[in-house]
């Protein structure tokens, strides 16, 4: 869809390294606070938590890019070209439906926390709720605030201290992630009309290993 | 009825081609809405939750990475050369060796797939250079590939714990016997068929050889003490050091600083292009650029990539677990089952099929998501032992990745030993007669799963 080693894929590519390098170096911190310095990093499994929720949603809008979400091509793959592509539209406009709804979703679960009203409808937002109780005040178990977050007391807080990071910010995740997840099914079923991808989706987890593990072995032959 | 609609609606959608997580997330959405008063935002915390309220999960990442980490070639290689130094000059001790070598790499690694890929690149091209045909060679690996998921640690075995509440070190320790039970019978298979066929064996290279591939395999082979003792400490000396997370999390940093700075396989040491390793105390410096070096950007990318579509599909899982749960399927179900008068026997075949079909469409770990929920409370009514269920679920996942039509493993090894997929199904068709008869004899022997964690970590206390 996109040539690869674009900009934009770099840095989505370096988010998602990053994440998971700190979720990994906080946890065996943690280890080793116990048992080298007899002491615990209190905040650690909370904060690692929060990082994976963050590296799957986010990464999900990515995987959507690459086409690497997991599914079933196999009665799929039996069709021809011209119904592999109505059936590839037709997920693609459900993908677009389940974002669509989560993102309403999102907005609703998360505008609370940041004193933002939820909106009103079942399926679909028709318009903000205009009683709402704010919840700027909910707070996460064991994170601190660090000091360049302090602004979030008066955005979210009218001004009174934080004793732990708001929970307006963890849960900043959902409609983030939803809105790009929206944006990318969107752009996906673009693509899929202009004939530029033939799927949404990968068969199985190991694809590129395969990939590779060919190159490498043709790689080797040639040798 | 409406349940039976939704999981039409699932199925459906999966064959359609739409993403295995949207199909799984959007029929549990609509369900919700159509049917109960859930709102969208509740739909929205529950996602969330499936992070927040689930910590068990947190290990999947960590054993991923250390994985990745372990799969950069040299330590698969070690493993294999240590592998054939122990049984390659058995009759068919190529394939003997290959066998071990998956078990030893599934120790490493919690997936099934990536055993394959890692060890069957090699070997299967090492088998044909010998005269084994490619079809034997391809079978071996296929079956023996699946013990990924049963010898511990097992990202399937963490789900199921996480899905159903019973610990993970438990479910770890029951996989134990089971894996080199399965690898044993493979390995017997094996050569009691070289011996008809009259396969090659290789030389006795001597236990010096023997000594010199295991120094040489060491540092990858202490990744499973680290892990095993980690969690369980050692008898008699000290408890358990970490929980199953941070062991995780501990292999992963172990098996950086091991592919970094002791193999150099990858990172700033390694030699490109047959030039030779570089010495750490020549460049002091790369203890630092390892951190941001390509190859570990690569590796960690890598894997993040691959938690991130596991746990897309596994979060959607949760949701329709929440919607199973709250419908209270499961006791419908057993309302239903005891009241035909099954048994336990009854019920555990029809987990099996039920398994064995949907392995062949699903990704094992969404699966389970799924299924243990399901059975987990009519198992409990019947009797059976929760490890003993777990054992048995993965042990169906092991055989639906290698039954055609659809198996994962089927796939992959088709894609690495570059054959048709029906190839690789025929290849695979004698072993998989040797898994069936592993698996009825899991399923109906309680005491090889439940013995070990029994016995380490004392009976286990029921709460219904």
């Amino acid at each position: 869809m996109e040539q690869s080693g674009s900009w934009l894929d770099r840095i989505e590519e370096n988010i998602i390294a990053l994440i998971l390098g700190i979720m990994t170096l906080l946890t065996f911190a943690n280890v080793v606070a116990r048992y080298v310095f007899n002491s615990n990093i209190f905040w650690a499994l909370e904060l690692t938590v929060f990082l994976f929720a963050w590296l799957v949603l986010l990464g999900a809008s990515y995987a959507v890019k690459k086409t690497s979400h997991l599914g079933v091509d196999a009665i799929v793959n039996m069709l021809s070209t011209d119904k592999r592509r109505v059936l590839a539209l037709v997920s693609a406009l459900i993908c677009i439906l389940y974002a669509l709804l989560l993102l309403k979703g999102s907005w609703d679960y998360w505008a609370p926390y940041a004193n933002l009203p939820p909106t009103e409808g079942r399926w679909f937002p028709t318009g903000f709720v205009d009683n709402f109780r704010g919840r700027g005040w909910y707070e996460t178990q064991d994170i601190p605030v660090p000091f360049f977050l302090r602004w979030l007391e008066d955005a979210f807080n009218q001004g009174a201290e934080y004793e732990k990071m708001p929970k307006v910010v963890p849960y900043l995740v959902m409609p983030l992630s939803m809105s790009l997840l929206l944006f990318r099914f969107i752009q996906a079923g673009i693509a899929i009309w202009k004939g530029k991808i033939d799927m949404m989706i990968v068969s199985h987890e190991a694809e590129d290993d395969v990939d590779k593990a060919n190159k490498a072995m043709a790689a080797s032959e040639v040798k | 009825m409406e349940l039976f609609l939704l999981f039409t609606m699932v199925i459906g959608l999966m064959l359609i081609g739409v993403p295995i997580a949207v199909s799984l997330g959007l029929s549990s959405i609509l369900f919700l809405l159509i049917f109960s008063d859930s709102s969208l935002a509740s739909v929205a915390q529950t996602i969330f939750e499936a992070f927040e309220g689930h910590s068990t999960l947190l290990a999947i990442p960590f054993f991923i990475l250390a994985s990745s980490f372990m799969s950069t070639g040299g330590v698969a290689k070690r493993i294999i050369r240590f592998s054939i130094a122990l049984v390659g000059h058995f009759r068919g001790g190529l394939a003997i060796a290959g066998v071990l070598a998956c078990m030893i790499f599934a120790a490493l690694s919690g997936s099934s797939p990536a055993t394959v890929v890692a060890i069957g690149s090699i070997v299967i091209a090492a088998m044909r250079q010998v005269g084994y045909t490619k079809e034997f060679a391809a079978g071996v690996i296929c079956n023996a590939g699946t013990l990924g998921i049963l010898i511990p640690p097992s990202i399937v075995m963490v789900v199921y714990a996480a899905a159903v509440e019973v610990s993970v070190g438990r479910m770890f320790l029951a996989g134990v016997i089971p894996g080199l039970l399965a690898g044993t019978m493979l390995m017997i298979g094996i050569y009691v068929m070289a011996r008809v066929k009259n396969m090659p064996s290789g030389e006795w290279l001597g236990w010096r050889e023997v000594y010199e591939s295991f120094n040489d395999a060491v540092w990858g082979l202490s990744l499973i003490a680290i892990i095993m003792i980690g969690i369980y400490g050692i008898p008699g000396v000290t408890g358990a050091i970490f929980t199953p997370t941070e062991a995780a999390a501990v292999a992963s940093i172990y098996a950086f600083i091991v592919a970094s700075f002791i193999y150099r396989d990858m990172g700033p040491l390694a030699g490109s292009d047959g030039e030779a390793r570089k010495s750490l105390l020549r460049n002091p410096q790369a203890l630092l650029t390892a951190f941001w070096h390509e190859d570990t950007r690569r590796t960690l990318f890598d894997a993040g990539k691959l938690v991130v579509t596991l746990m897309f599909v596994i979060a959607n899982a949760l949701l329709l677990k929440h919607v199973i749960t709250d419908e209270q399927l499961p006791q419908k179900i057993t309302e239903v089952m005891i009241s035909y008068g099954f048994g336990p026997v009854m019920f555990l075949i029809i987990v099996n099929i039920i398994l064995l079909i949907g392995g062949q469409f699903m990704e094992p770990s969404g699966l389970l998501v799924i299924v243990a929920p399901l059975v987990f409370p009519i198992a409990m009514e019947l009797g059976i032992d929760p490890i003993h269920l777990g054992i048995i679920m993965v042990v169906n996942m092991e055989i639906g990745m290698i039954t055609p039509p659809v198996g994962l493993n089927l796939f992959v090894t088709a894609g690495v030993a570059n054959m048709s997929m029906m190839g690789v199904v025929r290849a695979a068709l004698p072993f998989l007669a040797i898994m069936f008869v592993f698996l009825i004899l899991i399923t109906y022997i309680p005491w090889i799963s439940t013995v070990l964690p029994n016995a380490v970590m004392g009976p286990e206390i029921m709460m219904k």
